[in-house]
């Protein structure tokens, strides 16, 4: 232990909130001004506690008779003894004290790109949320070309992922400091292109190979990529936390494809989110053969057991007398 | 769908058929079913209240009587036509009414099937009540079905007055000829007994099973109620009408309840559970649909490039449609073809049907990738049913990339089960060209109420028989 000491109050989440140095022992803590380190918590006595040297190199603190006392652990203890890592609550103020030898976390790597900041993302998050909404509504349009609704369709898209980056700045602002709202549109501008190009490729795979559980299943994978788009916001937020923040995300992730699965269980009976592959594309993107159809009803003789068994089971809902079908 | 267009005379069971009739159709008057029986507000479609109607028999006396036909048959035949009830086990509230009539000096009653079908499939919710013209009640029981002309027999614990004769060989029934005055007898929405006049225009072959057309006023209630010629001869029984017509109606022949009641006279004992007997008659009923289906080939029709298959006949009409006018970058161009009746089951299944269908989707504007998107939403949207139904089973489906003698396609199949008839099935094909890039085929094909056999069979041939030709169209 050797001087100077300093005294730093924290949040509850572990920020600094004041730091003090006091170059010598002891050190009286107290809301009166006669104080080394004045406390402005209504909840504290004048002359609180004092930190004193233990006589082994070691510090403790002692309460000095007051009302609310000293709290270590969620204990009250007239007097504990002070590591660089002991956090004591004296009324509603945390603190602890550390000396001028308290070893520190070796630096870290700065990964932030400093550079790709403010204007620049946003603009690059503002073109791909425009341009895939712009992709998806000339796919889908077979309608007669008018310009006003892919107008409409940019500005909504574009409004949306304002909207949605603007939460995440205020978050960043609240928690981080700044805002970095360029970083969130541009990450957001990522979800969304990744996920056009995903809608594009997956069908088109699927197709391609007759791999019909891509479109079956394939709302999951725009869950797992909110949920990367989480993880990248959170990230920016809070660069120190990529683990706590993977494991948040992956936890929202299984929550979410939990409750695709079961609606859909639900709703149809089945955990697909559809009875049949329906994407049908140009025969030059088909690599998968043909079937004969001596294969194909051989398959479909299959299905008899298939629902001979569910006829056995029962079930059936009697009060759905009105056969959706009709 | 066509079949929806027609109503059985049922109160009660109207409703359900009545809804989706709604849209087409005259003011169905199924509201008075439910209704109490002095709610006579509800039946504004009613046109003599019962108001006016009840004094109209107290003049009688003072008017000199008229001696019309239907007077003198209604009179002669009142005491042997009967309400049929259907009531709920527990509380015996009436579920649904319809009509019937005793047969000779038996206890034997004629009635539709669809009257009964209740208490056919459910005898253990529901039970049957006959009432008669002078309010006198008691018990039905049913000793025979016959799904397919929508008739049934029961025996009630009383006899008739001899009135309605049905002779032994067909040849002895009354010979029809067109125009000729039928009087339809029956208990319209509940109301209370009535005899109702029309003409009878010929046989209709337009459901799988020849009915008469009877040009007259027949309502909901009156199903299962004779129609009798002006000699008093059983020419048919009322069963159902068109909702979108007026007055056109329906008769099961007589010869069918003929049939019917030989059957009984020969049957040894009654069956427990009517299930396996209706069973067997939608399994015999498919069987010969299927044949009539099948017995020449499919018919082809061209759409574009293409070859599609189709069956027109009496029962089978095909309507087509495009939207070649409409402003859009594509045209599509639709034939449907279905049989307009389909066998009653129950109030929520109607099956023994086969219906076809083929789009055909082309562009020259928009290119391969986003015809692609047009396509597969159109190839989307397809309705296998429901897993929840009480009838049957959730849809199970295959899909397979499949190519046939000259086409290669997309196909998916889907079958359900019939839950409570063991061995009938519906079939569901759906196929679409996946040949061309800006050119789409998408066909389907229902076969409702087929053994597995046949199910396999008929989407088969469909599937085999669409086709393209190898030269190509402009």
């Amino acid at each position: 232990m050797r001087a100077p000491y300093y005294i730093e109050t924290l949040a509850a989440n572990g920020d600094i909130l004041q730091r003090q140095r006091v170059d010598h022992l002891p050190i009286r803590i107290g809301r009166g001004y006669d104080n080394d380190f004045i406390l402005d918590d209504a909840h504290t006595a004048a002359s609180h506690a004092i930190v004193e040297a233990d006589g082994e190199d070691g510090l403790l603190l002692r309460d000095l008779g007051s009302h609310n006392g000293v709290i270590h652990r969620g204990q009250r203890r007239p007097e504990v003894a002070m590591t660089g890592n002991t956090v004591v609550r004296l009324g509603h103020t945390r603190l602890r004290v550390r000396s001028a030898d308290q070893p520190v976390a070796p630096e870290l790597t700065d990964t932030t790109m400093h550079g790709w900041e403010g204007t620049r993302p946003a603009v690059a998050g503002l073109v791909m949320i425009g341009l895939s909404a712009l992709l998806s509504n000339w796919l889908g349009d077979a309608e007669k070309f008018d310009p006003i609704a892919y107008l409409m369709i940019i500005a909504y898209a574009l409004a949306g992922g304002l909207v949605w980056a603007s939460m995440w700045a205020v978050a960043n602002r609240l928690f981080g400091q700044v805002a970095r709202f360029g970083r969130h549109l541009f990450i957001i501008g990522c979800g969304l292109a990744v996920m056009e190009v995903w809608e594009m490729g997956s069908t088109m795979l699927a197709y391609s190979l007759s791999l019909e559980s891509l479109t079956r299943y394939g709302r999951h994978m725009y869950i797992v990529m909110i949920g990367v788009m989480i993880y990248y916001h959170l990230c920016t937020i809070k660069p120190r936390h990529a683990r706590r923040f993977a494991l948040i995300s992956t936890v929202l992730a299984i929550i979410g494809s939990t409750m695709i699965l079961l609606s859909n269980l639900q709703s149809s009976g089945r955990l697909a989110d559809e009875p049949y592959m329906s994407v049908l594309y140009p025969p030059v993107l088909r690599v998968s053969p043909n079937h004969t159809p001596d294969a194909f009803f051989r398959q479909a003789q299959g299905l008899q057991a298939g629902a001979d068994a569910e006829r056995g089971k029962g079930g059936g809902d009697e009060e759905a007398e009105d056969d959706s079908e009709e | 769908m066509k079949l929806s267009k027609s109503a059985l005379l049922l109160s009660g069971l109207c409703a359900v058929t009545g809804v989706h009739a709604a849209e087409a159709a005259a003011p169905a008057p199924v509201s008075t079913i439910p209704a109490t029986p002095k709610a006579t507000t509800a039946t504004t479609a009613a046109k003599p209240p019962p108001a006016t109607a009840a004094p109209a028999a107290s003049e009688h006396a003072a008017l000199p009587p008229p001696s019309s036909a239907a007077q003198k048959l209604y009179t002669a035949a009142r005491a042997d036509i009967l309400q049929v009830r259907v009531l709920l086990k527990n509380g015996r509230t009436q579920s649904s009414v319809g009509s019937g009539f005793l047969i000779g000096t038996g206890d034997l009653v004629v009635t539709n099937y669809h009257v009964v079908s209740q208490f056919a499939l459910d005898p253990d919710t529901y039970v049957g009540e006959w009432v008669d013209t002078s309010g006198q009640r008691g018990n039905v029981e049913l000793l025979a079905v016959d799904v397919l002309h929508d008739l049934a027999v029961v025996r009630v614990n009383r006899h008739g007055t001899g009135f309605f004769k049905m002779p032994a060989a067909p040849s002895q029934l009354a010979t029809l000829t067109q125009g000729q005055y039928l009087y339809s007898m029956g208990n319209p929405l509940d109301l209370g007994f009535a005899i109702s006049e029309g003409s009878y225009n010929g046989i209709v072959t337009r459901s799988f099973y020849d009915q008469l057309m009877f040009t007259g006023p027949i309502n909901s209630g009156m199903s299962g109620g004779p129609s009798v010629t002006s000699n008093g001869d059983v020419a048919g029984v009322n069963v159902s009408k068109r909702l979108d017509g007026e007055l056109v109606s329906f008769l099961v022949p007589a010869r069918y309840a003929q049939q019917l009641l030989n059957q009984v006279a020969l049957q040894a004992k009654v069956p427990k559970d009517f299930k396996p007997v209706v069973t067997a008659q939608l399994l015999q009923h498919q069987e010969a649909m299927l044949v009539r289906l099948l017995d020449t080939p499919l018919s082809l029709k061209a759409m574009g490039p293409y070859r599609v298959p189709v069956r027109e006949s009496e029962q089978m009409r095909c309507w087509g449609s495009s939207n070649v006018k409409a402003d859009k970058p594509y045209t599509v161009d639709s034939t449907s073809c279905a049989m307009e009746t389909a066998i009653f089951i129950s109030g929520a299944l109607q099956t023994g049907q086969v219906s076809m269908r083929h789009e055909f989707l082309r562009s020259n504007e928009l290119g391969a990738l986003r015809f692609g998107e047009l396509a597969s939403t159109s190839f989307r949207n397809e309705s296998f049913g429901s897993y929840k139904s009480a009838h049957l089973t959730g849809p199970h489906c295959i899909e397979q990339f499949v190519k046939n003698k000259t086409l290669p396609l997309r196909a998916v199949m889907c079958v359900r089960a019939y839950r409570k008839f063991a061995g009938l099935y519906d079939f569901a094909l759906l196929a679409a060209s996946t040949d061309q890039p800006t050119m789409s085929l998408q066909s389907r094909i229902d076969a409702r109420g087929v053994s597995y056999a046949n199910g396999m069979r008929v989407t088969r041939t469909f599937l085999e028989a669409l086709s393209r030709t190898s030269a190509e169209q402009p």
